[in-house]
């Protein structure tokens, strides 16, 4: 696209250092916390210490009597002061899970809000929160979400059973392929909770004015305009005069998409408090109440063929939601089961899917919420291929579908196209050298040492056009001086959006990339845009910024056009100036063509309306834009401690022409690294009467630069059906990765013949599934 | 995640600082690196209406051979301890465990004296002061006192100092000849407490017969741990004689109460700690055999 309307991109595709980086990298950005507004007041929240009870009365006197408190909200206070609660992602009629502001008559997981501290700082506000005295009933908590459904409890008195969504397609005795196939595998595939934990964890400061209506709000979001529209529908303020602005937030990998219920709180308390308030979650908090994901288990099973073709699927999928999952937890739900066959040629199938609520921290978007589509089937691979005593890598080339099969429907109805599932494959593969792995990897078993190889290959959907998402705008103003300002959305949370859209931008216009500047993530001057989210920042900022560029481009080539004498179509813009096709020498600069539609519209050609500052609108082209990668990983393990060594990490991905190469990659190493951890490290557990025992750094193990290798890039290109060809790729690494490293381990594990069914991989279940395949060695002489 | 209100005090020297102790009594707390008391604090795990801060206190650090020992002042950081050459030379095992605590922010802060205080069941300097006997020379309002690491460490982050009494420094066993040392453990990850370590001291006499060793345990109880029975097994006999999995299951053979939690049940522990202590003992002897 821009090839065809600016003479050559010259900045897209190229590895423009980040403009973000000089103020990050320098300890200069611009994080909730550092908004400082005089005379801010600070909130605290008291949480349950219990997975579920009945709550009597709240005693707050001895916490108000403490000096420099100025409230104590409970449920009583905040929670009438709702007007409407609802996503604009989701929509206002979408059936929702329950989701009260401050806990109300129960709480129904450890660190459930149940009332509001606001003080003259965050020191007093903890002191005042520890003599707010509840009165809980405990009552019996549904900890474990696997059996939730045969409890005599229930979480939430409405949901029977404890489920919160059910989907299923045809039962799976309609498939008599399972039992009749040459070779099924069935296993039950368990992952465990982990979540999104974001280095900056969440925050907001809410500033309200009585006097002009307005409300003001800093914010660590993904999406400043939800959280706009949000605000205006909870408080029942006028939309227009809620402003929302972020510039630097930390990390949000889906946590940060929706406004949660404590900010919800926030936004309620702040009504009724005499100054601006802020509230910023510390790391305990954070790994309390800001959510779960991952935490899921299947019966899955895949039918093959006596040569290992693979003849159906099917997966019978069950998802912890939680107690307060936010969103409503059908869409992630049916989408594992709708994405199961992944980019396989599997002819027929099925799924069923169940969301299931327990007395724990609700589920929340996490980066590829749908992930265990991948897990399930990729460990299943592996699991298959042993059996059948098939290379793995052999059982996915004869069924991984080949470039010229697209588009394609899986036997769920999904139609994919764009991607190049096998090309990726085959790319990670060679950058590995496969053979010679194999034959390092048997020398090394003469040596006593296990080394392993994993993969997995995906395809995901990116850039849904759905609601909140179906459009992105931009405004484009270019100063009297010629410099550039670009206006979007935003909703950057480390990904790079600001130097991406600057080069878009450069290229659209045709000038140097320091005189572009942009602004987002403030919706009182950015158009309204759907943040970042669903791996859609790439294309729909593309293509907001070319539609909006090519307003000024046509402008800016009239105005040279009149000036210049000559016909619009002999006008070219590049370099900085518009000028007469092939003559440079002809060309007027930038400044001079500002100059005149500004200060001079009077010599303005007719029809040329003065100014250069343009809005534009991008409406998504296709429902969804497929994506897809093959993740590799190599590791040794040590079979008396457990340990993992990983030893390579490979990504081959495809997705599409590059806008940046180096922030692609920034992207793929992140989600890669969160799969490294869900895989060996992460795990959000809760013993058994409900209390969570990682809630900090010491118990929740985030990998260190020390447990990661170098993660290597290969890259695949095929254009998908929006501008530029630009496809997703925030979410992917997220993946791809713990199945990678899963069957890297039951590789290096094969010798023992142990099979890898749980998540996470931990060193004492290595050594636990070694010592059980030694035992049954032995009992069989 | 913010401490509740206490009062800060910067003495200037030892005399003072324990003055301040006696009088400020159970309330008060010293702090040095503050590596482990200041999440503690963050958490309100632990509520002090008092800090004593050693920061200022003149003579408590320095590392300096004394006769066939070396004296090392309670606030010397343990980055200073990794990077003492005199440490390296003359106490190899406590320069060897040194990069294994936490990350190298931490070491820039932590000292070895809040580390031996502090007494954590999994950290490495307390195992390396039972290992190696070092003593521990202490100050209250009665006057100095020398305590043997050997008894010292009485329970989970407890320890034999009365509570108006500072730590000033430790003397460690210079090396003997044709000794060795090792130092092994397993965590999670780079940096975290250990599930199980191992700390090896083994010297041998002309014949490559055990003269004596010293096995010393962490994170394997609720308290730094040395495997007397496993040590007394193994002295006089030849280093051939003895396999290294041996010394580790029999090591492990004597523990009783070994933690548990999500990062690892008793029974890993329990059976990684005998790997662990299998690993040490075969490089030490290497090392002492090839003294």
């Amino acid at each position: 696209m821009n090839d065809e309307t600016t003479n050559g991109a010259r900045y897209a595709g190229t590895r423009v250092p980040r403009v973000e980086d000089p103020r990050l990298l320098t300890g200069h950005g611009t994080y909730v916390d550092d908004v400082a507004r005089p005379g801010t007041l600070h909130a605290c929240f008291v949480r349950s210490p219990l997975a579920r009870a009945s709550i009597g009365s709240v005693d707050a006197s001895e916490a108000l009597a403490l000096e420099g408190v100025h409230a104590v909200f409970t449920a009583e206070d905040l929670n009438p002061g709702v007007h409407e609660q609802w996503y604009t992602l989701i929509g206002r009629d979408v059936p929702d899970t329950p989701r009260p502001q401050l806990a109300e008559g129960e709480v129904r997981f450890v660190g459930d809000p149940v009332a509001l501290v606001v003080a003259d700082d965050r020191y007093i506000a903890e002191d005042a929160a520890e003599l707010v005295v509840v009165d809980y009933e405990p009552l019996p908590p549904v900890v474990d979400y696997a059996t939730a459904r045969d409890s005599g409890e229930l979480v939430h008195a409405d949901y029977p059973r404890n489920i919160a969504c059910e989907l299923a397609g045809l039962p799976v005795e309609d498939f008599p392929v399972f039992e009749e196939a040459a070779f099924t595998v069935r296993e039950t595939i368990r992952q465990q909770a982990y979540a999104a934990v974001p280095i900056e964890t969440r925050g907001i400061v809410a500033e309200w004015s009585a006097v002009t209506g307005e409300m003001a709000i800093w914010a660590s979001t993904q999406s400043p305009h939800e959280m706009r529209l949000f605000c205006a529908r909870l408080l029942g303020i006028d939309e227009h005069r809620v402003r929302v602005v972020m510039r630097d937030t930390g990390g949000g990998f889906g946590q940060k998409v929706l406004p949660m219920r404590e900010e919800i709180c926030i936004m309620l308390a702040s009504l009724k408090v005499p100054g601006p308030l802020k509230w910023i979650e510390d790391r305990r908090e954070n790994l309390l109440s800001a959510g779960q994901a991952r935490h899921e288990h299947a019966d899955a099973r895949i039918a093959f063929d006596a040569d290992g073709t693979m003849l159906a699927t099917a997966i019978d999928y069950v998802q912890d939601v939680g107690a307060y999952p936010i969103p409503a937890p059908m869409n992630t739900c049916a989408v594992v089961g709708i994405l199961f066959p992944g980019p396989y040629r599997v002819p027929q199938g099925t799924f069923a899917t169940t969301g299931v609520f327990s007395n724990t921290v609700g589920r929340t978007a996490y980066r590829g919420p749908w992930q265990f589509e991948s897990v399930a089937r990729e460990v299943l691979l592996d699991i298959a291929a042993r059996e059948m005593g098939m290379d793995p890598a052999e059982l996915r080339r004869r069924n991984l579908l080949r470039r010229d099969e697209f588009p394609y429907t899986n036997h769920n109805g999904m139609p994919y196209s764009d991607v190049t599932p096998l090309d990726t494959f085959e790319q990670a593969l060679e950058m590995l050298d496969y053979e010679a792995f194999r034959a390092e990897q048997a020398r090394a078993r003469t040596e006593g040492r296990f080394l392993g190889v994993g993969t997995c290959t995906y395809v995901e959907p990116t850039t849904d056009s759905l609601s909140l998402h179906a459009t992105e705008g931009a405004t484009i103003r270019i100063e009297p001086s010629g410099k550039v300002n670009v206006y979007v959305g935003g909703g950057s949370s480390g990904n790079s959006l600001e130097t991406t859209v600057v080069q878009l931008t450069a290229d659209a216009l045709g000038v140097d990339i320091a005189d572009v500047n942009t602004v987002q993530g403030d919706t009182a001057v950015t158009p309204f845009g759907g943040g970042t989210g669903g791996s859609r920042s790439g294309s729909m900022t593309a293509g907001a910024v070319e539609v909006t560029a090519s307003i000024l481009r046509e402008r800016i080539a009239e105005i040279a056009a009149h000036r210049l004498e000559v016909s619009v179509d002999d006008v070219e813009v590049a370099g900085g100036q518009a000028a007469v096709r092939g003559k440079p020498e002809t060309g007027i600069p930038l400044a001079e063509i500002a100059s005149i539609a500004y200060f001079q519209p009077e010599t303005l050609p007719p029809g040329v309306p003065p100014g250069l500052e343009a809005s534009g609108r991008y409406r998504a082209q296709s429902p969804v834009i497929w994506a897809n990668a093959t993740h590799l990983c190599t590791c040794e393990v040590d079979v008396e401690t457990g340990a993992v060594k990983l030893l390579r990490f490979i990504v081959s991905e495809d997705c599409g022409p590059m806008i940046n190469p180096s922030v692609v990659e920034g992207q793929i190493a992140g989600g890669a690294v969160q799969g490294i951890g869900g895989a060996l490290y992460e795990h959000l557990a809760y013993d058994e009467d409900g209390n969570p025992v990682s809630t900090t750094f010491m118990d929740y193990l985030l990998p260190t630069a020390t447990e990661v290798p170098v993660i290597e890039y290969g890259h695949v290109e095929t254009p998908g059906p929006g501008p530029g060809g630009y496809k997703g790729v925030g979410e992917g690494g997220a993946i791809g990765a713990p199945p990678a490293v899963v069957n890297a381990v039951a590789d290096a594990l094969a010798p023992f013949g142990v099979k890898i069914t749980r998540l996470p991989v931990t060193p004492e279940s290595i050594v636990a599934l070694v010592r059980a395949a030694r035992v049954r060695e032995e009992a069989a002489g | 995640m913010k401490p509740a209100p206490f009062t800060y005090h910067a003495p200037r020297d030892a005399a003072e600082t324990v003055g301040l102790l006696a009088e400020l009594g159970e309330e008060a707390k010293l702090i040095a690196g503050g590596q482990s008391l200041v999440p503690m604090l963050a958490l309100r795990l632990a509520v002090f209406d008092h800090l004593v801060d050693l920061r200022h206190v003149a003579g408590l650090r320095g590392i300096e051979r004394r006769g066939d020992a070396v004296w090392i002042g309670a606030a010397t950081t343990q980055a200073e301890i990794g990077r003492s050459e005199q440490v390296a030379r003359d106490v190899p095992l406590l320069s060897r465990a040194t990069p294994l605590i936490g990350h190298f922010q931490i070491r820039n802060r932590g000292t070895i004296g809040g580390s031996v205080a502090h007494a954590d069941a999994a950290a490495e300097y307390p195992a390396i002061a039972l290992t190696l006997d070092a003593r521990l020379e202490t100050l209250s309002p009665r006057g100095s006192r020398t305590l043997p690491a050997a008894g010292f460490f009485t329970g989970m982050w407890s320890t034999g100092l009365a509570e108006d009494e500072l730590l000033t420094g430790i003397t460690f066993p210079v090396r003997a000849p044709r000794s060795g040392f090792a130092v092994e453990e397993f965590a999670r990850r780079s940096g975290d407490f250990a599930l199980a370590g191992a700390a090896v001291a083994v010297e041998l006499d002309g014949d490559a017969q055990i003269r004596r060793c010293a096995i010393g345990l962490f994170g394997l109880g609720p308290v730094p741990l040395r495997a007397v029975a496993a040590e007394a097994a193994l002295a006089g006999r030849g280093t051939d004689s003895v396999s290294a999995e041996e010394v580790g299951s029999t090591a492990v053979a004597e523990l009783r109460s070994v933690p548990a939690d999500l990062h690892g049940s008793a029974d890993y522990r329990r059976h990684v700690g005998a790997v662990m202590v299998a690993r040490a003992w075969r490089r030490a002897v290497k090392e002492a055999g090839d003294a």
